[in-house]
């Protein structure tokens, strides 16, 4: 059979497409832990019971929701001017670093407190991405490897800073911050209005993108640079606050995480959202508001493997799974502009 | 080598809302120049797209020896000796020369070099006689050059058809009187050459036979040398069009300078000084042409007058104003307007709606802004009127502009940049790639802005078309202006001389 190649698809043929990619993935995935001897179909009849089919997994799904959507927002947000931000992992911590050390040191009404610590976990992950953003805006630096390296010296930061300064005099053996003395209101038992916070954030941003000419300014600038200068957009000016800004939304998932979820600063709470936040906004294609089914898509496979743990499933299956997930989007992302051409062809 | 070499055969091809190709015939012969004419958008593009297998036609059929064909993509048309140079080119900026012809080329041999690749290049430009440097860079190649790369990217990969898609609009005379040498010597060795042009002049002289498309449908077939320019024209628009006009030079009362340099001078990418101590002014209400060969500073020109690049010495003024900086929106904000020669590069974002691309000027002000928002149907309402103004058949403003063919594309910047063109206007080749109606549309817009007080500097290497419309006309060579003159003093022959960088004495 011989391919051709279409011009343009329509935009159905590229959520069908997605979804497609999405189960050939699994089918895949589940064919290998087959083969590995699992018992797949009840493998995945646990699964979804125990994520969908139960008050306490929705839960579960909500708590690795949220800081998805945001990780995948700020990948998103820098996406759409062209950008490839790797460093929400970094900024993730640099936001918790910051609402840790504003909660544990500034005293308020909760209700004031509440959005001072977000703001300062936005400004922390700003922070994070301040250095790249310059250099990729002064200097051309390609922003991919400093976002990237920057989230190696954040690890190493938050384990010098809960081992060491902020380390719990109360707490022996673990090395973790004090508790932090705010907490976000519940939603159910243990997910918080953090996720209420996160999809407002993704509405806003969609808007933001839609209705603002600063949004117009950045699609245009990532669209082509040249004709942005030329439409007197200053593309600098642009790249750097919406690096920022990415930055910004990867620090207030850390903060909500730190705040909201685990109450201390501790190491390994970033879970890989940062990392994962990238292959959600891919997943998205860089569309605002198409985070949340990537983000919702991540967090299901996520919450699967901590049921698969249970049937002696590793974490790294886990993982290799998510990125055959992203491997067949991407793969399918260009075979949705081929089709069975119509006839032989004859070699004149 | 007898019959047709290719036939086209009823080729329909419609895309969301539009017929762009309606039953189409066309047979072209080994050993012939076939030239293809219309109107923008009458579908010339999308024909050829069909026929290299990069569209798949909704209905009809290509025959070669007498049997179908069918070619799912262009590689498939290149195994079966079809090849085309596009509108806008598809090389790869960042490689050399031989990287690109060698670039997706099954012969290209598995274990290779730079020199290796260089040198087969080499060959291959010493056998088809299409000089070409293996090593160069394409980004620091002129248009010309470019071309070349192309034409022989096509040959190499054994095209006995060759199409090239408005080839001369981008090429210096020079350049495109060596390409009409250069394809002159394939057709006599038995290729064929399908040419898209506008230019009336030069078909006649190259072609030996016409196709005229208008909307969609082929017109008719004729030997050149059986007709006439305005019979072609006539039959590309459909009706009778009157000869061009002429802008009604001679004394007119002329305004405060709009635009000036004052001693400028600039350099191009490469650090390179690309214009040396210039002065020029354009007053409100006259039109001042800028003639010369591409590549002796027109871009730098047009660049510093519109606050894109930033002189190194000297001023820019605007209305008597000293700009400082490179500033693109503080000179637009002072209603300075600017046609780029690059429309694809500069003027447009390929891949967005059309709707963003024709506000992209106006996006800032009401009724596209209100405050700090963008109001999208507003802008959707802004686009259709340019577009109408234009008149430019747009089926979906949400359609990337990449889908408007060459002229219209063309057509649409110029519209969008006259309408913020409050004091003055910097149009590079603004008639490039139009057909010979819009390029009269074109330039009485011109003169009617003119008219209206607005200063228009007008670049462009069609000395007549300067001559015509132009109130004064400056001669641009190596960066410098070699002379300023009336219209109505400026003989031809003196100017083609200057062009050359030949002062005045010689
Ligand atoms: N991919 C596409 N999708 C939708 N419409 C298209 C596409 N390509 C071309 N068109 C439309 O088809 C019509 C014919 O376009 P085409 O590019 O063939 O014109 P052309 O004769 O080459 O014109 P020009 O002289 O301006 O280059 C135009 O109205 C154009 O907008
Ligand atoms: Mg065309």
């Amino acid at each position: 059979m011989r391919l051709q190649r279409v011009a343009a698809i329509g935009p159905w043929t590229v959520v069908a497409t997605r979804v497609l990619s999405v189960a050939a993935a699994l089918l895949v995935g589940g064919s290998v832990f087959a083969f590995a001897g699992y018992d797949v179909p009840t493998l995945a009849a646990s699964v979804v019971q125990s994520s969908l089919g139960s008050l306490f997994g929705l839960e579960d799904l909500g708590l690795l929701f949220s800081p998805l959507i945001l990780t995948g927002l700020a990948a998103a947000v820098a996406l759409r001017i062209g950008l490839w931000n790797i460093g929400g992992e970094g900024q993730f911590y640099a936001g918790a670093i910051a609402a840790t050390l504003a909660g544990l040191n500034m005293h308020g009404p909760a209700s004031l407190m509440l959005p001072l610590l977000a703001l300062a976990g936005f400004a922390g992950g700003a922070a994070w991405v301040l250095v790249p953003a310059l250099a990729r805006a002064f200097l051309l630096i390609d922003e991919i490897i400093t976002t990237l390296l920057l989230n190696f010296v954040a690890v190493l930061l938050v384990n010098y800073l809960c081992t060491g300064p902020l380390r719990d005099p109360a707490q022996a053996v673990t090395s973790a911050s004090a508790r932090i003395p705010y907490e976000i209101s519940p939603l159910l038992d243990d997910l918080h209005w953090g996720l209420g916070v996160s999809v407002a954030l993704v509405a806003i941003m969609a808007g933001l993108s839609a209705f603002t000419r600063w949004g117009f300014e950045t699609r245009l600038a990532g669209a082509n640079r040249h004709a942005a200068h030329y439409a007197g957009i200053p593309v600098r000016r642009r790249l750097m606050q919406v690096l920022l800004l990415s930055g910004g939304l990867a620090g207030v998932a850390g903060m909500l995480e730190v705040v909201g979820t685990v109450h201390r600063l501790q190491g390994g709470i970033s879970n890989n959202y940062g990392y994962l936040g990238v292959m959600v906004a891919v997943l998205a294609g860089g569309v605002p508001w198409a985070v949340l089914p990537a983000a919702l898509l991540m967090a299901v496979i996520l919450n699967a493997g901590t049921v698969l743990q249970a049937y002696g499933v590793s974490n790294y299956e886990v993982l290799a799974l998510t990125g055959l997930v992203l491997l067949f989007t991407a793969v399918g992302e260009r075979l949705a502009y081929y089709r069975p051409a119509r006839r032989p062809v004859r070699a004149a | 080598m007898p019959g047709a070499a290719v036939e086209l055969q009823g080729i329909t091809k419609a895309f969301p809302g539009l017929l762009a190709n309606d039953a189409i015939d066309l047979d072209l012969r080994a050993g012939e120049i076939h030239a293809l004419l219309g109107e923008n958008g009458a579908g010339k593009s999308t024909l050829m797209n069909v026929l290299t297998g990069i569209y798949q036609p909704d209905a009809g059929r290509i025959v070669m020896n007498g049997a179908p064909v069918r070619f799912a993509s262009p590689k498939d048309a290149i195994a079966a000796g079809i090849g085309m140079v596009h509108q806008h080119f598809k090389l790869i900026r960042a490689f050399t020369v031989a990287e690109n012809i060698h670039l997706g080329w099954p012969d290209t041999p598995f274990r290779t070099s730079a020199a290796l690749l260089e040198s087969r290049t080499r060959a291959l430009s010493e056998r088809f006689g299409l000089l070409v440097r293996p090593d160069a860079r394409v980004e620091d190649l002129s248009a010309g050059e470019q071309q070349r790369v192309e034409i022989l990217r096509v040959l190499a990969r054994g095209a006995r058809v060759l199409i090239l898609d408005e080839p001369t609009a981008v090429l210096t005379p020079g350049e495109a009187a060596a390409l009409v040498r250069a394809l002159r010597g394939f057709v006599v060795s038995g290729y064929a050459v399908i040419l898209i042009s506008h230019k009336l002049d030069e078909v006649l002289e190259v072609a030996d036979r016409v196709t005229v498309l208008r909307a969609g449908r082929k017109v008719a077939t004729l030997r050149a040398a059986e007709c006439s320019q305005a019979q072609l024209a006539a039959l590309m628009v459909g009706r009778e069009i009157g000869g061009r006009r002429r802008g009604g030079a001679g004394p007119r009362r002329v305004g405060p300078i709009v635009l000036q340099l004052a001693g400028a001078s600039a350099d191009d990418e490469r650090g390179v000084r690309a214009l040396a101590d210039v002065d020029l002014s354009v007053h409100a209400g006259e039109i001042v042409g800028v003639a010369g060969v591409a590549g002796n500073g027109q871009r730098e020109l047009t660049e510093v007058l519109t606050g894109l690049r930033p002189v190194t010495e000297g001023q820019v003024r605007i209305g008597g104003r000293v700009m400082f900086g490179a500033d693109p929106a503080a000179f637009l904000a002072a209603g300075v307007g600017h046609i780029p020669e690059d429309r694809l590069r500069s003027g447009l974002a390929p891949s967005m709606a059309v709707a963003d691309n024709a506000v992209l000027r106006e996006y800032r002000r009401p009724p596209v802004a209100r405050g700090a928002l963008f109001r999208p149907g507003a802008a959707l309402a802004l686009a259709r009127r340019i577009a109408a103004d234009a008149h430019v058949m747009v089926p979906n403003m949400r359609a990337p502009v990449r889908n408007l063919s060459g002229g219209n594309q063309q057509r649409l910047v110029a519209r969008r940049e006259m309408r913020v063109s409050a004091q003055a206007l910097v149009a590079a080749y603004p008639t490039r790639g139009l057909d010979i109606g819009a390029i009269d549309t074109m330039l009485r817009y011109l003169a009617e802005m003119r008219d209206r007080g607005v200063g228009v500097l007008l670049v462009s290497e069609e000395l007549d078309e300067l001559l015509g419309i132009a109130d004064r006309v400056a001669v641009l060579f190596g960066g410098r202006i070699m002379g300023v003159f009336p219209a109505g003093e400026a003989e031809p022959e003196r100017i083609g001389l200057l062009m050359g960088g030949r002062a005045e004495a010689a």
